[in-house]
């Protein structure tokens, strides 16, 4: 038996197997494909105080080995959550990560707030990178002052596990991770998707309405193991990271690189059971090289 | 119906009319469940930096063989790429996936109008309204002659050629699916209009019904990624916020639609 639990910054993982938020909603729409009581945790959807409409369509666009979105965290506000999606997820065997988005500082410190209230909760992602707003997301995970300021924010409303998402379109991403680890995080999440666009050559036209939009999938997958290496080396929080883990072999690989956990993100529109093999992966990898603790593969690369 | 991921065998995939294929697969478990207008979401097996699924209406099915038919029409690189796939092949398929058309009811009639492609997912519908007893009136349009590849499938289900229409007029009337409709709806008491084809043909046909009092529903097609719901890729405006084209549709009420 190999032993897969992991401590992702106070948040018991019976796996180290979560997906990437948005990818995956609160999980009710793949329980015909998945057993979500052999998942490590759920992250859900990005959440909002009063609920965003998101960007206008089209809001993605398929690229080699990859894919651009920009929906723009469409999501019915954090009280909506909690009513829905929290409460069935509440029914399920599985720890709940909520990931958490704002406009303003204000909005993240409300949201976190009125998550509080529910006992269903596990941990928060705090989501300071993404592409697809136009104010707060990926605007405060670029300066070390205004991720500072979120966190701080967050940190002083809840002792539950607190993990900050960062982007990499950043110069040097240690130091946003840096700051983050000041202010209090428990455990750093990466990478969120490139910044990135696609063109109809024929039409002139950009494919996606926002014209820009986030590049996610296998294609990414070096990018993220760099961020997590790079992170790893700077901080001593654990790391959740991310990026086109595809298969068992992508999370060792993330582990390697000194992830303690990992999530699944475009993987799960291509093959919906994804998470599910990705866990078996882990542990076939596992029984066959002898590792008897995931825990030991965790920045065990040798170079 | 829990939707399920079922590796299906490609018995046939046939160029039938201009960038126009018939592939039949089987898959027992989708075929037994598959409803009228819902669509199946093909992996480009063998084909996975082109990582994204298509979705594809389901055009016909056969429950005691356990087989499903699909017509898709090549748009780009996926679509290009099944052309390519050969008898025996196998593609994973999620299905079957949406909210399908509303089966009419014995003594009711009811207006099918196909354009292009979108003449697919009205088929099993056509047969099933046809079977509870409801009368059918159907208008099938196409760019041209050839193109109108769904023809002798609705002909011989039904004992009767449809109302085509030709933009060349090659075959049929000439010019759009909307003049042949405006007239049928005109001369006849519908009970409902159903649509599915380019938007601004669903767009026209909805106004036509809306002006004659008669229910529609529409299919739409938007940019998909996940298929079951969790994306949030696929959006359609409607009256009620935004909804999943994949989960909430693919079917609409023509007036819930906001255009």
């Amino acid at each position: 038996m190999v032993n897969t639990q992991v401590n992702l910054g106070g948040l018991i993982m019976r796996n180290p197997v979560t997906v990437a938020s948005g990818t995956f909603a609160a999980g009710h729409e793949y329980a015909d494909f998945v057993d979500l009581s052999r998942m490590g945790a759920v992250t859900t959807k990005g959440v909002s105080l009063n609920g965003w409409a998101g960007n206008e369509s089209p809001r993605i666009a398929e690229t080699p080995s990859g894919m651009l979105n920009s929906i723009g965290l469409q999501n019915p506000g954090v009280k909506h959550l909690i009513e829905g999606d929290i409460a069935w997820l509440a029914t399920q065997d599985v720890p709940c990560i909520v990931n958490v988005s704002g406009h303003s500082v204000d909005e993240y410190h409300a949201v976190v707030e009125a998550l509080e209230e529910c006992p269903n909760v596990h941990a928060y992602e705090i989501n300071i990178s993404c592409p697809n707003v136009d104010a707060g997301g990926m605007t405060f995970g670029c300066v070390p002052e205004k991720a500072a300021e979120v966190v701080r924010a967050c940190r002083n409303v809840t002792k539950r596990p607190m993990i900050v998402k960062l982007t990499p379109n950043v110069t040097d991403i240690t130091e946003i991770a840096k700051v983050a680890e000041a202010e209090g995080a428990d455990a750093i999440s990466l990478i969120n998707t490139l910044l990135g666009m696609a063109i109809d050559a024929k039409r002139r036209k950009p494919v996606l309405a926002r014209v820009v939009g986030g590049l996610s999938g296998p294609a990414v997958k070096p990018v993220a193991l760099r961020c997590v290496w790079q992170v790893h080396n700077a901080v001593k929080v654990p790391l959740l990271g991310m990026g086109g883990v595809t298969t068992g072999i992508d999370a060792i690989e993330f582990m390697l690189a000194g992830a303690t956990a990992v999530a699944v993100g475009t993987a799960n529109f291509m093959n919906p059971h994804a998470t599910m093999d990705v866990v078996d992966g882990i542990i076939a990898y596992c029984e066959e090289q002898g590792v008897s603790d995931v825990n030991e593969l965790i920045g065990a690369l040798d170079c | 119906m829990a939707l399920v991921d079922e590796m299906a065998t490609v018995l046939s995939n046939q160029n039938v009319g201009p960038r126009l294929y018939i592939m039949v697969l089987r898959c027992p478990q989708i075929a037994e469940q598959v409803m009228p207008g819902q669509f199946v979401h093909v992996q480009l097996t063998g084909f996975e930096n082109h990582i994204l699924r298509r979705p594809i209406s389901v055009f016909d099915v056969n429950r005691e063989e356990g087989t499903i038919t699909l017509v898709y029409q090549v748009v780009g690189v996926g679509t290009e790429w099944m052309t390519t796939v050969a008898e025996g092949a196998h593609l994973d398929l999620i299905g079957a996936i949406g909210q399908g058309w509303t089966v009419p009811e014995a003594g009711q009639r009811v207006l099918i109008v196909g354009g292009g492609v979108g003449s697919a997912p009205l088929f099993i519908l056509s047969k099933m309204a046809r079977q509870a007893g409801a009368q059918v009136d159907i208008i099938l349009a196409a760019a041209t002659k050839d193109a109108l590849v769904t023809l002798p499938y609705y002909t011989e289900a039904h004992g009767g050629e449809p109302v085509c229409a030709t933009d060349d007029g090659t075959y049929g009337y000439a010019g759009f699916a909307t003049e042949p409709a405006k007239k049928l709806l005109a001369e006849t008491t519908y009970d409902r209009v159903y649509v599915c084809g380019p938007e601004p043909l669903m767009h026209i046909i909805a106004n036509l019904a809306a002006e004659a009092h008669v229910p529609c529903e529409l299919s739409m097609e938007k940019r998909m990624a996940c298929g079951v719901g969790a994306c949030l890729s696929c959006i359609v405006e409607t009256v009620d916020g935004r909804k999943r084209s994949c989960v909430d549709g693919p079917v609409f009420p023509a007036e819930k639609v906001v255009w």
